[in-house]
């Protein structure tokens, strides 16, 4: 019945699975995600960053390796020499061209490097001046080394050009040394913004590890509320309804009803199923008590009946052996005269009357039974036998003086009665049958009596 | 099931996030000194072509292995007939393009067509002309007929200019290469570097090599410091690097001493005078210092010096190196009785180290007999340009990677203009001969007579020194012809 309007245990349990399992994706995407961001930027460090300073360290090394080129071109004393110092500086200038080109493309600003660019253009036009120089002093030392007569001229032809030569070299050097400070200032630009980078990414995985420790907290908050759903929800519930159904009598009140889900529904059936089982076991109970006190008492009197008296003095016999007691016999004294004269209704009425009476007079603790028809036994285990003697006397006599009323007619009653006392090594039913004859002897007597046996001399002696 | 989708999800995930790394443990950087001009191997003679796609992008019927010997390809099986004149093959069959087109004995014969058809301009279509006609037997047979035997045949036809291609995509080529081969492009930036990655489809076992980035850079700083950083996984000719030692002595990196199939000569344009008159050509010969010259070049490899236009190891080989001895005195001499007087030439050099160092020598020595040169360097576009297709040049060096190529001297219009009948008779009746005896004989006699007209002056055979990365293996010691096989490569 609860199920119906509200949300069940499956139900609650795999909310809180999927929002685990949501907060596990979400750390594992937070994750990738992350991964997938650094590989981004370590590929646009390596891709574009590390080039472009690769290419800016190149840029440098080139135009200081321009230098010694050009000082190799210098030194030349052959053509070959020459040539080969050209082939060098032509290598170095094309690729240092093409790491400008690099560089500026890497850059996005192809504006900055043009101050570069005509470094680069300057230097090149030095370098062939350069060569023309070397060329025409190679020749001219040749021409010298093989005889052709040395002139005044050719002399300061010679001197002037080494003098050119040193002017271009020294113009060379301090363009390679702009060309290394231009390129110095974009080599500084790109560390500045590797390290920028590099920062950035060092930021972002401090916040993604934040943000990654607060997922796995979640999930971890998660496991816990789940572990703590289900133990709470179920395990306790479950444990408690084991514990109040292991009473040796489960009330259907011990059980927990709260919830509104399968295990309360579960506790409703359980509950309703022991009040069941707990009504019916009532029933049979107050059954079971009216059928014992059937069984023991006289219906009419309420007094116990034979069938009690006599399993009692059975049952007692052991107790009755080792203590005192007493037992009387008490008849109604011309029961059939009332009888006949008042019919059996009011005959009844009187018994009942008689019963009620000598059970006030009874100590409460004394056997008091109905033997059958108008004769009635007590047996009495305390007391003195004289002060019972004197209880029934008193019973008597108020029977004999006050009239039994019963429908407006006053019925006059006595009893006769025999009391004996325990018989010394004698059993209970030797007790009893002296107390029946010591009612005889009260009927022989003219009735309305009380008889006491008095011990006699033939009396079996008690056994120590 | 949701677990089990979760499960896949991630690990695609994880496969998208790794997949890059995998890919880079898989690459390879070669570095390869000449440019090609573009990618259609039948189009052009320059190896580097042949070098980058050779293999890898294009097959032929036939291919070429590392020691030089011919093995099946597209063609699984051959057969001449008993008067050798019918070759019939026999296609592997399941063999697609990488645009998803088949290969079929069509394909193939429309292949084998273009190749011999002059207006193709298949630059070596000359190797082909044995083959009279093409006839499809049926989807995966067809039969070559021939004009005459032509034992050499099969290993043509697994050349980089025999190499399939399909008709739909034949004339684009040359810029979007489709081939049969394991390898597509993916990028091609001319002339700088051009990128080829491993086709999902590629019908072989799975290379070691996924992806390959072919770098083209002539410039000999740039080379020198890329080897130096280590961003070159294989460059396949250090042997005329100066700084070969440094890098012989570098644990990183491991060099292949094997035998290449160039010849390097200085190339004369007899269409130029004087170079037409025979003795100036002698009076070069002469003038030039083969053995300082190879020592200057190479610090550690001893090339042979060749006399001729012929591969040494090709048994008809005889050693003419010594024709015409290191001789100034005679070279002026020839130049004086050849009546020249002032001469300057101009010497084209190509972006090769080889070239760039021997042509300061060559210079050397030329002027040494009163020969004025100019250096005029050019890139390898230029080269081809000028050079190569216009013929527009004095001197030139240059290696001929080619096997068995002394045909060119047959050639009309080849850009040596050299003409010669008897030359062309002779080499008739070399491809005539299939007897070997008498065809050793007249290879003899054409190497002879090369060296005597002094067509050009031949100087030494081309060291094949490759520089690989010592973790990578596979790499060709030898290079019968030139390829780069990325197939053959791995990482150990």
């Amino acid at each position: 019945m609860a199920t119906r309007h509200s949300i069940g245990i499956t139900a609650r349990t795999a909310v809180l699975s999927l929002l685990m399992a949501l907060a596990t994706l979400s750390a594992i995407l937070i994750a990738m995600t992350a991964f997938a961001d650094y590989q981004r930027v370590v590929t646009r460090l390596v891709e574009e960053q590390n080039r472009a300073l690769m290419a800016a360290s190149r840029l440098v090394q080139q135009s200081e390796g321009l230098v010694g080129s050009s000082a190799m071109l210098v030194l030349a004393d052959s053509h070959a020499q020459r040539r080969q110092a050209m082939f060098e500086v032509d290598d170095r200038r094309a690729w240092i061209e093409s790491l400008v080109s690099e560089l500026a493309q890497l850059r996005k600003a192809p504006e900055d490097f043009d101050n570069i660019r005509q470094i680069s253009a300057r230097l090149g036009r030095r370098i062939a001046e350069l060569n023309a120089m070397v060329t025409q002093r190679i020749d001219l030392r040749g021409a010298l080394a093989q005889g052709v007569p040395s002139n005044l001229a050719s002399q300061a032809l010679l001197a002037g050009i080494e003098v050119q030569i040193a002017d271009v070299m020294r113009d060379k050097r301090v363009l390679s040394r702009d060309l290394g400070i231009a390129v110095g200032f974009h080599t500084g630009a790109i560390r500045e913004e590797i390290q920028q980078t590099v920062e950035a990414l060092e930021t972002s995985i401090s916040q993604r590890k934040a943000t990654l420790t607060m997922a796995m907290l979640g999930v971890l908050l998660m496991l816990l509320a789940t572990v703590a759903f289900i133990h709470r929800f179920v395990a306790q519930r479950v444990t408690r309804l084991q514990h109040a159904m292991s009473h040796a009598r489960p009330l259907s009140q011990a059980l927990d009803y709260r919830g509104g889900d399968e295990i309360a529904c579960m506790a409703t059936t359980i509950g309703r199923y022991l009040d069941r089982i707990n009504d019916n076991e009532t029933r049979i109970l107050a059954m079971n008590r009216e059928l014992q006190f059937l069984a023991t008492h006289d219906a009419l009197t309420q007094l116990h009946n034979r069938h009690h008296f006599d399993r009692v003095l059975n049952e007692q016999t052991a107790t009755l052996a080792r203590e005192p007691y007493a037992v009387a016999m008490l008849d109604i004294d011309h029961f059939k005269q009332v009888n006949d004269t008042f019919g059996h209704q009011q005959g009844d009425e009187v018994i009942r009357e008689v019963a009620r009476q000598l059970r006030e007079a009874m100590p409460p603790p004394a056997l008091v039974a109905r033997l059958g028809g108008e004769e009635f036994a007590v047996l009495c285990q305390t007391g003195d036998p004289a002060v019972l003697a004197r209880r029934l006397d008193t019973l008597r006599c108020q029977l004999a003086r006050t009239p039994v009323v019963v429908a407006g007619q006053k019925i006059p009653v006595t009893v006769s009665i025999g009391l004996a006392r325990k018989i010394p090594g004698s059993d209970v039913q030797a007790c009893l049958q002296a107390a029946d004859d010591a009612l005889y002897e009260a009927k022989r007597q003219g009735r309305n009596q009380l008889v006491v046996r008095r011990l006699r001399q033939d009396d079996p002696e008690e056994r120590a | 099931m949701m677990r089990y989708r979760l499960g896949r999800a991630i690990l695609c995930l994880l496969h998208f996030l790794l997949l890059p790394a995998m890919a880079a443990a898989q690459a390879v950087h070669v570095e390869l000194q000449l440019a090609p001009p573009h990618l259609d191997p039948t189009l052009t003679a320059s190896a580097s072509t042949a070098e980058a796609t050779y293999l890898n992008v294009f097959e032929g019927l036939t291919a070429i292995d590392r020691e030089g010997h011919v093995q099946p390809r597209l063609a699984t099986r051959w057969g001449l007939n008993q008067a050798g004149t019918a070759l019939t093959v026999t296609l592997r069959e399941g063999v697609t393009f990488h645009d998803g087109a088949a290969l079929d004995a069509q394909t193939v014969a429309f292949s084998l067509r273009r190749l011999l058809d002059p207006e193709t301009g298949n630059p070596q279509r000359h190797l082909y002309r044995a083959i009279d006609r093409v006839e499809v037997l049926s989807a995966t047979r067809l039969r070559l007929h021939l004009s005459r035997p032509d034992a050499l045949l099969p290993f043509r036809l697994g050349l980089s200019a025999a190499v399939i291609v399909h008709p739909a995509t034949a004339a684009t080529n040359h810029l979007h290469p489709i081939g049969t081969g394991p390898y597509r492009v993916v990028e091609w930036v001319p002339p700088e570097r051009l990128t080829l990655a491993l086709r999902d489809d590629w019908r072989g076992a799975a290379p070691g090599i996924r992806e390959a980035h072919f770098a083209f850079t002539s410039n000999r700083q740039k080379l020198q410091n890329g080897l130096a950083e280590g961003l070159i996984d294989l460059y396949p000719d250090i042997s005329s690097m100066a700084s070969y030692l440094q890098f012989a002595r570098r644990d990183d990196y491991r060099i292949e001493q094997g035998e290449g199939e160039g010849e390097v000569i200085l190339a004369l344009n007899h269409a130029r005078p004087p170079l037409d008159d025979r003795r100036v050509r002698q009076a070069l010969a002469h003038a030039i210092d083969k053995t300082a010259l190879v020592k200057a070049i190479y610090p550690a490899a001893s090339p042979t010096l060749i006399g001729s236009h012929f591969s040494p190891s090709h048994p008809a080989y005889i050693d003419l190196h010594d024709y015409y001895p290191h001789d100034p005195e005679q070279a002026r001499a020839l130049l004086a009785a050849a009546g020249v007087g002032e001469l300057t030439l101009t010497l084209a050099v190509p972006p090769t180290q080889y070239a760039q160092q021997g042509s300061l020598l060559i210079a050397e020595d030329l002027e040494a007999v009163g020969i004025e040169v100019a250096l005029e360097r050019l890139d390898w576009t230029e080269w081809l340009a000028q050079v190569f297709r216009a013929g527009a040049y004095d001197l030139s060096i240059v290696a001929h990677v080619e096997p068995f190529d002394l045909d060119i001297y047959a050639r009309e219009a080849y850009y040596f203009h050299y003409d010669s009948a008897e030359f062309r008779a002779l080499w008739e009746r070399i491809e005539r001969t299939p007897e070997t005896v008498a065809r050793h004989a007249l290879l003899e006699a054409a190497q002879r007579h090369l060296a005597e007209d002094a067509v050009n002056v031949f100087l030494f055979m081309k060291p094949q020194q490759a520089i690989h990365k010592a973790a990578l293996g596979g790499v060709r010691q030898n290079a019968p012809v030139p390829a780069v096989p990325l197939e053959e490569l791995y990482w150990k």
